[in-house]
């Protein structure tokens, strides 16, 4: 599905989607201090409650706060590729999908990598460079462990493409639906805390069901050294059964669309 | 005043119209709160105490989360004001014989009230669900300043929402950049996900000056009995007038803003 092609167009795509956001200065830094903001205090609030309690999921301030960043460093990366899939739905109810369909480029990355947000590169940054800086200084993982968190952070971005493709395809099949994107980031945002916190029958939802744990939780311990081997290959093999499923999925729901209003 | 009833039970049937919308509304806020809630049992599972709380204490404010903001920040006039202003629908308004801001007020007040019931029967799941020791305030003089101060924070919520959102009257293109910095302060600094206390006393003493913990903070602190009597008053006079100031600044806005507005599109 992607070739040398298709990346040109993607690349078109995200020229077109920056240089609009430039266009509005203002509103961009507005945007990006919001953001800066929202992140720097939650943050600030996670390392100043473990650094003054005992919790019993045993980590500490800065192991907190490494599972923050890193929860926003995926978080924010996918935000980043997939902004397009919240500007979805309006495409379905207006029958302006039809556009899409018809055109030599392959839907589903039209509608997934369509329109990258600027907004979220410079969040990126920041994110990255805190990242870097405070494993360096605090953690110091081996390098085994960094290649485990890189692998493990590009089987959260497949995780993340899965749960996109999802949204995709209910809002193909239930025009109705407006908030389903926003129930999955608020589903994502129970685990800017590690899945340890949760009770068993939970943990066990978050980690296996709905594998959030895996994307968010996993990478973060991998970089802590503090996940097994069994747990780093089983995330891997949840990932794909997830992203073949979403795939299969995307094809399903395509079934539905009635091209209404076009 | 029949006018504005009347507006209100339209409101609240028009609530009903798109239902699976507003489940999964609930829905995002159940979830919201269970982080907070799994963060603060692991905290009290090894700590009696932390930041003056106690488990029973905390809990509660961790419920009364969910209720407080669902009455005080339930507000469709957020997502539909500047619409309104930029693309010159407020005409349909100005031209009949209602009160914009009132009936926007009128409207957001149907939305309180079905996500207050909504919000009830959450939280009365939640709480078999979960099962914890929760405590709040036996005092009832306390507990009445606790429900004005809930009264005050949804007014203060309006004002202040609708004062941000007037941007759109200068910046009809742009309805919602300095919203969403207003609601991203509001976010953190009105006491939803931790209680304020956390932060240090210079911290609180300058937030006190800002309207953001008289939204969810103090109506919660003075119900779950973290405050005494007499702080609960002065905490009571404060937001008076906090909403008094918003007020008079969102009358002076509006006015100006009304002279500015050029109905474009409308």
């Amino acid at each position: 599905m992607v070739n040398m092609k298709n990346l040109r167009v993607i690349l078109r795509y995200s020229v077109n989607s920056f240089q609009q956001t430039l266009s509005n200065l203002p509103v961009f830094f507005i945007f990006l201090f919001s953001k800066i903001v929202r992140y720097a205090l939650f943050g600030i609030f996670i390392f100043t409650l473990f650094s003054q309690v005992s919790p019993a999921a045993g980590f500490t301030g800065i192991q907190m706060l490494m599972f923050y960043l890193i929860f926003n460093l995926i978080d924010t990366t996918s935000q980043l590729l997939y902004r397009e899939v919240y500007r979805f739905r309006p495409l379905v109810v207006s029958g302006g999908f039809d556009l899409v369909l018809t055109k030599p480029f392959p839907p589903l990355l039209r509608v997934l990598l369509g329109g990258p947000d600027l907004m979220d590169l410079g969040m990126l940054l920041i994110i990255i460079s805190l990242l870097v800086y405070i494993s360096g200084t605090f953690i110091h993982p081996s390098l085994d462990q960094t290649l485990i968190f890189f692998l493990l952070f590009i089987n959260s971005l497949a995780l993340a493409t899965a749960f996109h493709i999802f949204v995709l395809g209910i809002g193909i099949i239930t025009l109705s639906v407006d908030h389903l994107v926003m129930i999955y980031r608020d589903l994502t945002s129970l685990v800017r805390i590690p899945v340890d916190f949760f009770t068993d029958s939970l943990r066990f939802l978050l980690t296996f069901i709905i594998p959030v744990g895996i994307m968010f939780t996993f990478p973060a311990k991998a970089l802590m050294g503090l996940l097994s081997w069994p747990l780093v290959v089983l995330s891997l093999l949840i990932s794909t059964a997830v992203l073949s499923l979403s795939f299969f999925f995307w094809r399903y729901s395509l079934r539905f669309y009635q091209s209404a209003s076009s | 005043m029949k006018k504005y009833l009347t507006v209100f039970s339209l409101s609240f049937q028009n609530e009903f119209t798109y239902r699976v919308n507003f489940i999964l509304w609930r829905v995002r806020n159940v979830l919201r709160v269970l982080m907070t809630f799994f963060l603060w049992h692991s905290v009290f599972s090894s700590n009696k105490i932390a930041f003056g709380y106690t488990g029973q204490q905390m809990f509660a404010y961790v419920f009364l989360v969910l209720i407080i903001t669902s009455f005080v920040m339930s507000a469709p006039s957020n997502d539909n004001i500047g619409g309104e202003i930029g693309g010159g629908n407020l005409n349909n308004f100005l031209v009949k014989p209602i009160g914009y801001l009132k009936y926007w007020l009128t409207r957001d007040w149907a939305s309180k009230l079905l996500n207050l019931l909504f919000a009830g029967v959450e939280i009365t799941l939640l709480w078999f669900l979960l099962r914890p020791a929760i405590a709040f305030t036996s005092s009832i003089p306390q507990l009445l300043v606790g429900l004005l101060l809930c009264l005050m924070a949804s007014l203060i919520y309006f004002v202040v929402t609708k004062l941000a959102i007037s941007v759109s009257f200068w910046a009809p293109e742009n309805t919602w950049g300095l919203m969403f910095v207003i609601l991203v302060f509001m976010e953190t600094l009105a006491g939803g996900i931790f209680p304020l206390d956390v932060l240090s006393a210079p911290v609180n003493n300058l937030l006190l000056l800002t309207p953001f913990p008289y939204l969810i903070y103090y109506p919660i602190a003075v119900l779950v009995g973290k405050l005494s009597l007499s702080h609960s008053f002065f905490i009571f006079t404060l937001s008076v007038l906090q909403l008094i100031f918003y007020s008079l600044i969102l009358k002076f806005v509006w006015k100006k803003g009304l002279k500015n507005y050029g109905a474009y599109g409308g």
